[in-house]
């Protein structure tokens, strides 16, 4: 390898000065010998019967089959028989109908600029109030104006 | 069968799988590799109690083994690959023991070597003996199987699972390591 491994190898050789007992070898292959089990057995190839091969593909059809069960259940008993967006069930329907879930979601969502501006004045009886609120004063040529609609 | 050195290790590998001829296989087995099994053992646990021990373990665990063994590697290869990882183990449990952390030397083989009453080297080995011990376990094991075996780098790697590249650069600073404890 080099001039390093080499001076290693000249002063202290490659035996170690190691030893073993007289006849160790001879005696603990003996020793070996006698402590050896029986010879490993080959597990055998067992061939799979026609269960075993489906049963994985029958358990998971009884899976979705359990599933599809527990949901027609549960909608029977809220006496939906089918479910569409059409037939929404129950609590849906009526969380969906009441008029404030409309009026802070729903509305405010599809009113344009203009018309929530609109509907904000809409709400106030004079300018003054609406002044107040808002924290600014009108230019003169809109003092005049009309808060309701025409 | 009888064998003929050199062992014919296919004929040796279809014996070993054979149940009816199995047990003198793996006899011939044990006299053709147990040396040099042992000596690897010996020298990464200094203590020949410790290295009887585990090299007993490393047969039978052949034994228990062989239809695991399919014959991609050497004999000597399968052999020296379970030695190490018997070696590794018990080195782990006495650091355990000896309540020494995985990067820390052995310097529990140190007493070893000063008390194995099978240690006949003169001073200048016990000295080379100590250093050594003071290597990582890794690259100990690098420096035994290249400086004593001289064991091909590829074979090492076989068994360590390391790549040529890495084996070389650890026996490199293993020897220089050596070198400047020693001098």
């Amino acid at each position: 390898m080099n001039k390093q491994e080499d001076k290693l190898i000249e002063k202290y050789g490659r035996k170690g000065g190691w030893t073993v007992p007289e006849g160790y070898f001879e005696s603990v292959y003996k020793e070996i010998d006698a402590k050896l089990p029986p010879y490993p057995e080959t597990p055998r190839h067992v061939e799979m019967t026609a269960w075993q091969r489906i049963k994985p593909y029958v358990y998971l059809a009884a899976m979705f089959a359990g599933i599809w069960l527990m949901m027609k259940v549960f909608y029977n008993a809220s006496g939906n028989v089918t479910l569409s967006l059409d037939n929404p069930p129950e609590h849906i329907a009526m969380a969906l109908s009441e008029s404030d879930l409309a009026d802070s979601y729903i509305l405010p969502a599809s009113l344009s600029d203009m018309e929530t501006e609109r509907e904000v004045m809409g709400q106030y009886d004079s300018i003054e109030e609406f002044q107040q609120d808002f924290g600014y004063e009108l230019e003169s040529e809109y003092k005049e104006m009309s808060l309701s609609e025409e | 069968m009888a064998y003929t050195v050199p062992i014919d290790e296919k004929q040796l590998i279809e014996d070993l799988q054979n149940p009816a001829t199995a047990q003198k296989a793996f006899d011939t087995l044990m006299r053709t590799y147990g040396e040099q099994v042992y000596w690897q053992i010996r020298k990464m646990v200094t203590s020949h109690e410790d290295a009887n021990d585990l090299l007993q373990n490393c047969f039978l665990k052949a034994w228990t083994n062989l239809q695991n063994f399919r014959g991609d590697a050497k004999l000597s290869t399968w052999l020296y690959k379970i030695a190490v990882n018997e070696t590794l183990n018990f080195l782990n449990k006495e650091r355990q023991r000896n309540n020494i952390t995985e990067d820390g030397d052995d310097s529990f083989l140190l007493a070893n070597i000063e008390s194995d009453e099978y240690f006949d080297g003169d001073q200048l080995q016990e000295d080379f003996q100590k250093a050594i011990a003071t290597l990582p376990e890794k690259q100990r094991l690098v420096f035994n199987m290249r400086y004593y075996d001289d064991m091909k780098y590829e074979q090492m790697s076989e068994i360590l699972g390391t790549s040529v590249g890495a084996l070389k650069a650890s026996y490199h600073h293993a020897v220089k390591k050596l070198t400047a404890l020693l001098s």
